[in-house]
């Protein structure tokens, strides 16, 4: 684990360099596993039963506590954003806990989070248009002309504040257990950091993915209403 | 050669500024704190007095501990940013040539 994201190769593209860094690196492999688990799933889709058993149980446990979670926070109306969501959701989760293989978190990478918040700003902006049409760009001058600019501030806000906040965690706990694995003799390095990465990554990882759906999902609701 | 020292004083001297600001910055942990405690006692009373209503309660309450974070979060990346990343480093060092 590094402070630094690592640059691992430099492809040159009509004259322009693209990056490939250790966070694209990593994304791919999180974004496979996630895919082999979810055609996994799928395999395992046609053999369900009516009484389940199994991995089915596991399956169908997540599936509704993410569904009544996500009707409660969206609604009827809205349903069809959860999907969505609960990809952002197992991304943000399951890149905070691979770090404890080693891989550095993407999510520690102020591109990806920003990325993530800029997906949730574009689709609060979709739905406001889809479901209240002009009201919702005259929500944007509202009481006055002059509040335009203030307005625009404060809707462009939202996807900083939110990426921040996700990026700011996962770097905090990086940045926390690549000083305790360089400060220690190599013989505290075995048990002792589980603890660390218990909370740091497991139960931080968690709690932002939590935060960050919910509020995704609490600004989409406000721009439909 | 003294001319170099002075220089070398001199960006010795914004690296001190720009440490001791990363302190300064960190401080804001202790307000932040503050009002994530009183969230947290506001919410626990309410469960104490209410504890049917205690789901949405406590989504509410990591929703409001999250944003009081915020602010917490931004003096840690400010304080990061000018311990690793100075950018009035690279300004002294173009003046300097």
């Amino acid at each position: 684990m590094d402070l630094n994201i690592k640059n691992i190769w430099v492809l040159n593209i009509g004259g322009q360099e693209v990056w490939i860094t250790e966070t694209i690196v990593n994304t791919w492999i999180i974004m496979l596993i996630l895919i082999a688990l979810a055609i996994f799933v799928r395999i395992k889709l046609r053999s369900f039963k009516t009484v389940p058993e199994g991995v089915q149980n596991v399956i169908e446990t997540i599936v509704e506590i993410y569904d009544s979670f996500a009707l409660d926070a969206l609604g009827d109306k809205l349903s069809y954003h959860a999907p969505w969501f609960f990809t952002v959701f197992a991304f943000i989760l399951s890149s905070s806990i691979f770090s404890i293989y080693g891989l550095r978190a993407p999510t520690a990478d102020w591109a990806t989070t920003f990325a993530l918040a800029l997906a949730s700003l574009m689709l609060m902006f979709y739905t406001g248009f889809r479901h209240r049409k002009f009201a919702y760009l005259k929500s944007f001058v509202e009481p006055n002309i002059l509040f335009l600019p203030l307005n625009l501030i404060g809707e462009l806000s939202k996807p900083i504040s939110m990426s921040f906040r996700l990026f700011g965690n996962m770097l905090s706990g990086t940045i926390i257990l690549t000083l305790y694995y360089g400060l220690t003799p190599y013989i505290a390095q075995i048990g002792i950091p589980i603890f660390f990465h218990a909370f740091f990554d497991v139960l931080f990882g968690a709690l932002q993915a939590y935060i960050f759906v919910m509020l995704s999902l609490m600004y989409i609701r406000n721009a439909s209403e | 050669m003294l001319e170099a020292l002075a220089s070398v004083e001199a960006l010795a001297s914004v690296i001190n500024v720009a440490q001791i600001a990363a302190a300064i910055v960190l401080f804001n942990g202790v307000l932040t704190v503050f009002g994530q405690a009183k969230i947290a006692s506001q919410a626990i009373e309410t469960i104490g007095r209410q504890p049917e209503a205690a789901n949405s309660i406590r989504s509410v309450m990591f929703v409001s501990l999250a944003i009081a974070e915020t602010s917490g979060i931004y003096g840690l990346l400010i304080a990061i940013i000018l311990l690793f990343a100075n950018p009035l480093l690279n300004t002294f060092l173009r003046y300097i040539g």
